[in-house]
């Protein structure tokens, strides 16, 4: 499994920084912990806080600094 | 790739620029800011901005969070983290922005133990995996990550977590757009709305700007033809004599925003009284700190830090362009002393910083343009 690179932030954009998120699908929701795995377009994967949004497995999700802001149209 | 390719299509792009150019009046200059660095970041990227007519103008904002945070709440971070058994955590682009004596990074190659991480959630996760060191969380940003570091520390808190605890440095969207709109400097016609700031505080927030000031507002999108779209709306609106807020980024934005951030937020922040932001100054209610019933989790209460205000290098013209009186080539040390990989001003440390984003992109255009 990919994970993601911390360093990316580094790169063309910080995703964690500015007021851009991305794009990430469900792939697994643990409800118990509030949490879910999440793939980014590129196939790396992150836990992500989803706190803040119904999420289930196929949804997309707009993501900053590791938490679902709103869950996008399905694609 | 569904909601990217379709918003960065060249014919659609050149269809816009076209209805641009069809609604801009001869005669009369246009100055429209993307509050944004997210935006301003996209628009060296795509060259948004040379396919606009020579009298709209693109005027750069001051929503790069990593731009605005003064030196001296660097200074602080950097004494927290040479504490003793304190594990340091911030995000990427916080290593390299200068305090007066260095940034984290330095400090980190001076031996603090200084981590970056993705989220505040992995910063809470390296806590609970060392028990016996105290792990800081150095948060930044606007309402866009905000949320994520309310969520965490409500996680720590539930969880007991006892040896983790924040340095909020959490800004809020509003209260700088005011400052500039009552600043004598800047005179603009219109603003492009923060698009992800705006799916947590919703497109509302933003409403005071046509009616207390009179321009209009519309909330827009990443890719080149959202912020080409956004532009033409504003030119619609002003062309018919129109003032309002208008919601381009349907697609993402909701009118009301993420009603469970905005309560989670009031109940782990509340408004600092003041807070300086880099080249702005002090403005009031700004900034958020943590709530009295998340006090135990306050890293500024847990550890002394200096505390002090620092003033920017005299070199640096941040300040200038943060509040768009000055393009970033037109600062002194743009490009020779301050370059992304030794930044002199916060600007040219984020990729979404107007300085690193035109150092990275427009430079090259305008180098063209000149020969």
């Amino acid at each position: 499994m990919a994970e993601h690179s911390p360093a990316a932030c580094f790169d063309d954009h910080c995703i964690t920084c500015g007021d851009e998120g991305i794009a990430m699908q469900v792939v697994a929701v643990d409800e118990v912990r509030g949490l879910a795995l999440c793939e980014e377009p590129e196939g790396a994967r992150s836990t992500i806080e989803i706190g803040l949004v119904d999420a289930a497995p196929g949804d997309r999700l707009l993501v900053h600094a590791g938490t679902a802001l709103v869950r996008l149209e399905s694609a | 790739m569904r909601y990217v390719d379709e918003f960065r299509d060249a014919d659609l792009g050149r269809a816009l620029a076209g209805e641009i150019l069809a609604t801009v009046e001869s005669g009369r200059h246009y100055k429209v800011m993307e509050v944004c660095g997210g935006h301003t970041h996209s628009i060296y990227k795509y060259g948004v901005d040379d396919l606009l007519p020579e009298n709209v103008e693109l005027v750069h904002g001051p929503g790069c969070p990593v731009c605005v945070i003064p030196m001296g709440r660097v200074d602080d971070g950097i004494a927290i983290a040479h504490e003793p058994g304190v594990i340091f955590t911030c995000f990427g682009d916080m290593m390299r922005v200068p305090g007066s004596e260095g940034t984290l990074m330095e400090a980190k190659a001076r031996g603090a133990d200084i981590r970056m991480v993705y989220s505040p959630l992995d910063a809470l996760r390296l806590a609970k995996e060392n028990p016996d060191r105290e792990v800081v969380f150095f948060a930044i940003g606007f309402e866009t990550t905000a949320p994520s570091t309310a969520l965490t520390l409500r996680r720590a808190k539930a969880e007991g977590v006892s040896n983790f605890s924040c340095v909020c440095n959490h800004v809020t969207i509003v209260p700088p757009l005011r400052a500039l709109l009552e600043s004598p400097d800047l005179r603009l016609d219109g603003f492009i709305g923060p698009g992800h700031v705006s799916t947590v505080v919703g497109a509302r927030p933003f409403q005071f700007i046509p009616a207390d000031h009179g321009k209009p507002v519309v909330v827009a999108g990443f890719e080149p033809l959202d912020i080409l779209q956004a532009i033409h709306m504003i030119l619609l609106q002003l062309r018919d004599g129109r003032c309002e807020v208008e919601n381009q980024y349907k697609r993402v934005v909701p009118w009301e925003g993420n009603l469970k951030a905005l309560e989670v937020m009031s109940e782990v922040f509340e408004l600092r009284p003041h807070f300086e932001w880099r080249g702005l100054g002090f403005i009031s209610q700004s900034a958020l700190r943590l709530s009295d019933d998340y006090a135990d989790l306050d890293a500024e209460q847990r550890f002394s830090a200096p505390g002090v205000r620092v003033a920017d290098p005299k070199a640096c013209q941040c300040g200038e362009v943060l509040k768009g009186v000055i393009k970033p080539w037109e600062c002194k040390v743009f490009g020779t002393a301050c370059t992304p990989e030794h930044a002199i001003g916060t600007c040219m440390v984020s990729p979404e910083g107007a300085c690193a984003a035109y150092y990275n992109y427009g430079r090259f255009a305008r180098e063209r343009a000149v020969v």
